[in-house]
């Protein structure tokens, strides 16, 4: 029940509840569907939209399987990874800056790698089991997973 | 404590961790740059952050500092101080092996001996045998508070600077030793105990010295989703020589003057800092509030301090609102030495020495602060904050005011207005 409330608090925030993040980054162009892939080769079939969210703001460093898990983004300013980061994590731009501030200066840990091209994402996500990345659902194909929420 | 010794000013690091952290860097760099598999990965990091900000203060008796250090503020040195929040750090990062990496961060601020040379913040060596546990050797963050990783990165905060009735109930931000981290995960809540052992030594101007041993402190971690609590206990042994004299004069005072130095004196000391903290922040708005409570028998006392944050975020701007209050839980006068059944000769001395107790006495401040302020969010890695505080000190106290001049009178309030500009690269 705990975790029912808590995902609808996400969803909440993913949809609306924000209304400048959203704004900031919906505006000004159609919304389109950001979807966490894995490679086709793993056996991660679903993972939640918070369990994606924790590996790629480096609170988790595995699969709920206990396999490496290696998350790959999108540079900084894409429209993929601006949605994405609102969508899965409720959090804009900035604040996923704020938030890797806040490791980096540590020692604790260092932002995913950042990659230009979905291309090469998919590229590198087919090839390894251990990578989670994430694209518009409609660059996605055979290579790789679509994780169900 | 609040008013003389707080932080680790510019301190050298022991040689032999120096020595550590540079060998490491430079032979393992030499070593395995040739050896690196992927060619967009570099084994080193560099990055930096900094925070531009000027600060008014309405009250020209006395300076405000966010470090009660620091040798002056805003208010009485001069209306307007761009030394209050105002620091550049960089920080270099080399990772020999996914176990094995080394970090060294310099931090240039104003110092307690008010020059802006850089000091080592944090160098430390860490070995990960696996994602959830680690061992770290060097200069190490004290994890007391649920914001220590942060405190001085502007960027990566929501105010202006982090309140300071609850982050100086501890004077030290890092100490030299080590410590451990294991990670627990227990579906979906995330557990990290971190505990640290070491020691500090720093000067305090013109001629002190403040050193703690025998340091520890134990913080747990409980991550949930947009949820963060963090409890913390710190304990060391304090030795602050500065206040020896005092003391030593009193001892010449008989029985009551040595059991006033024993009971007030900063001489290998056990402090007890302890505090509780909890984050809510689902995307949209946070709420923040920690409270802490620093045992220490000494005329730097025990205190309690809390503070409660909100913010809400709309577009590029996050206004927020704090309350923050701390209150002295040991006396804040005595009467000291009995005058009236000492020789005439010794009068006046008992007399000042009373007077000197009965200023360290009053200076552990009790204040209460409403801030209200602005985040926005200018461009990438640029933010500027507009920040508004008005302190009410507790009657008869200077609160958390320096340089406390004649004039002054204790109980007031003050106004400040603080302007920052912090960037991260």
């Amino acid at each position: 029940m705990v975790k029912n409330l808590y995902v609808s608090l996400v969803n909440r925030t993913a949809w609306c509840a924000c209304v400048g993040l959203v704004l900031t980054v919906v505006v000004g162009r159609a919304t389109a569907d950001v979807v966490a892939v894995v490679s086709s080769t793993s056996t991660v079939t679903a993972l939640s939209k918070a369990q994606v969210a924790d590996i790629f703001l480096g609170k988790v460093s595995r699969f709920p399987d206990g396999t490496p898990a290696i998350a790959i983004d999108h540079i900084e300013g894409s429209p993929a990874r601006d949605e994405f980061y609102v969508s899965y994590a409720g959090k804009s731009p900035a604040q996923i800056k704020s938030h890797w501030a806040k490791i980096t200066f540590t020692g604790r840990g260092q932002p995913p790698k950042a990659v230009s091209s979905e291309n090469e994402i998919r590229k590198l996500t087919a090839a390894n089991p251990q990578i989670i990345s994430y694209m518009e659902r409609s660059a996605v194909d055979s290579s790789v997973r679509v994780l169900v929420p | 404590m609040q008013n003389q010794t707080t932080r680790s000013g510019p301190r050298r690091l022991p040689r032999v961790l120096n020595a550590i952290v540079v060998a490491a860097m430079l032979c393992c760099a030499a070593g395995m740059s040739a050896a690196a598999e992927d060619p967009d990965a570099s084994m080193f990091s560099f990055s930096g952050f900094g925070t531009l900000g000027l600060v008014h203060s309405s009250e020209d008796e006395a300076d405000f500092t966010a470090n009660p250090l620091r040798p002056n503020g805003a208010g009485y040195t001069r209306p307007w101080s761009p030394d209050i929040d105002s620091r550049v750090g960089a920080q270099v990062i080399a990772r020999f092996t996914p176990q094995f990496s080394a970090m060294l961060q310099v931090i240039a601020e104003q110092n307690d001996d008010n020059t802006f040379t850089p000091h080592v913040e944090w160098a430390n060596i860490t070995y990960e045998p696996t994602p959830e546990f680690s061992v770290r050797v060097g200069r190490i963050v004290l994890p007391t508070f649920l914001l220590s990783d942060s405190r001085k990165v502007g960027y990566a905060n929501p105010w202006v600077r982090p309140p300071l009735e609850v982050y100086s109930l501890s004077p030290i931000f890092n100490s030299d030793g080590a410590d451990a981290s294991y990670k627990m995960h227990l579906g979906e809540v995330i557990n990290t105990l971190v505990g640290t052992f070491g020691k500090t030594d720093f000067a305090v101007p013109p001629s002190g010295n403040f050193d703690t041993k025998n340091l520890w402190v134990i913080a747990d971690t409980v991550e949930y989703g947009a949820l963060t609590v963090h409890f913390a206990y710190e304990t060391s042994s304090y030795n602050y020589d500065t206040l020896d004299p005092l003391f030593n004069a009193f001892r010449q005072f008989g029985l009551q003057g040595a059991a006033l130095a024993d009971r007030y004196d900063l001489d290998n000391k056990r402090a007890q800092v302890i505090t509780a903290g909890a984050m809510y922040d689902p995307g949209c708005w946070f709420l923040t509030g920690e409270w802490g409570k620093r045992n220490l028998h000494s005329a730097y006392g025990a205190s309690t301090a809390w503070y409660l944050s909100t913010g809400y975020r709309v577009a590029k701007f996050t206004p927020y609102l704090n309350y923050a209050k701390v209150k002295a839980d040991t006396n804040t006068s005595d009467p000291g030495l009995d005058v009236s059944g000492l020789p005439p000769y010794l009068t006046a001395t008992a007399t000042g020495l009373n007077a000197a107790l009965n200023a360290i006495l009053a200076a552990n401040g009790a204040q209460n602060t409403i801030s209200v302020g602005s985040r926005w969010d200018v461009m990438k890695s640029v933010d500027l904050k507009l920040q508004y505080d008005h302190i009410d000190l507790g009657r008869g106290s200077d609160g958390l005011l320096i340089n406390v001049q004649p004039g002054f009178r204790s109980g007031g309030a003050v106004d400040l207005l603080s302007i920052s500009v912090d960037f991260v690269w």
